[in-house]
């Protein structure tokens, strides 16, 4: 499961990287460069999605890539930062949490249900 | 014009969504076909609507109907768990992308 979430980490992270060689490119042999880390990034997106729920996943990939990206236009690119911005960037950040703590909540429902309807239920059931 | 190419790049980007899950079940290559090619066309048609459109508002517009039918294709098609956790946090991550992707 940990490391499930490492993939949705390092996918956040390689889609971080290619999105700023998208803005900062200027030579032709860069976008080698972009389309491979493109590459890498998807290969993470695919593996985080083996373990995980495709939607979580999706939409934790798209939220911190927003974020990401608008913290690089604030921090490279000389944008503005707006209480806009800080509001809607707190809201996902709660969104992203929320969906780890729902989705390990699932997980453990899922493998209590697993757990009483085998042979462990008759000894969970003696002992209380 | 610039409106259909956005609905258009969302269209796409379910295909690639439902090859993302298929794909990371098996990879075939039709799966795989789904996924980037979804994906590739996806960014084609945003691209092309900008020219139509503001960049704040067609990529806005673009990221909150992916995520959200993402999500939903999955919740709908592939049972996903529908708990009120995970719902509410889903609907909070589409406000936040959409409203920083308007705002930026």
């Amino acid at each position: 499961m940990n490391k499930a979430w490492l993939y949705v980490a390092l996918t956040s992270f390689f889609e971080l990287v290619w999105i700023f060689g998208f803005n900062t490119a200027t030579h032709w042999w860069h976008w080698i460069f972009i389309i491979g880390f493109i590459f890498v990034d998807f290969h993470y997106l695919t593996k985080a999605c083996e373990s995980l729920p495709t939607g979580t996943v999706y939409a934790i990939f798209a939220g911190i890539g927003t974020v990401g990206t608008s913290l690089m236009d604030v921090m490279f690119f000389g944008e503005h930062i707006s209480i806009g911005k800080i509001f809607f960037i707190f809201l996902l950040v709660i969104g992203v949490a929320g969906l780890k703590i729902a989705d390990g909540q699932d997980e453990k429902k899922a493998l209590e249900g697993v757990k009483n309807d085998g042979l462990d239920s008759s000894i969970l059931g003696s002992s209380k | 014009m610039g409106w259909i190419l956005v609905f258009l790049a969302a269209l796409s980007e379910f295909a690639g969504v439902i090859g993302l899950k298929k794909f990371s079940e098996k990879k075939t290559w039709v799966n795989g076909l789904l996924y980037y090619g979804g994906f590739g066309t996806a960014f084609f048609f945003l691209y092309n609507s900008f020219k139509y459109l503001q960049v704040s508002t067609a990529y806005a517009v673009w990221i909150g109907i992916g995520t959200a039918g993402a999500v939903l294709i999955n919740m709908l098609f592939f049972g996903e768990s529908k708990s009120t956790g995970r719902v509410v946090s889903l609907i909070l991550i589409v406000i936040g992308v959409v409203g920083l992707k308007a705002l930026s």
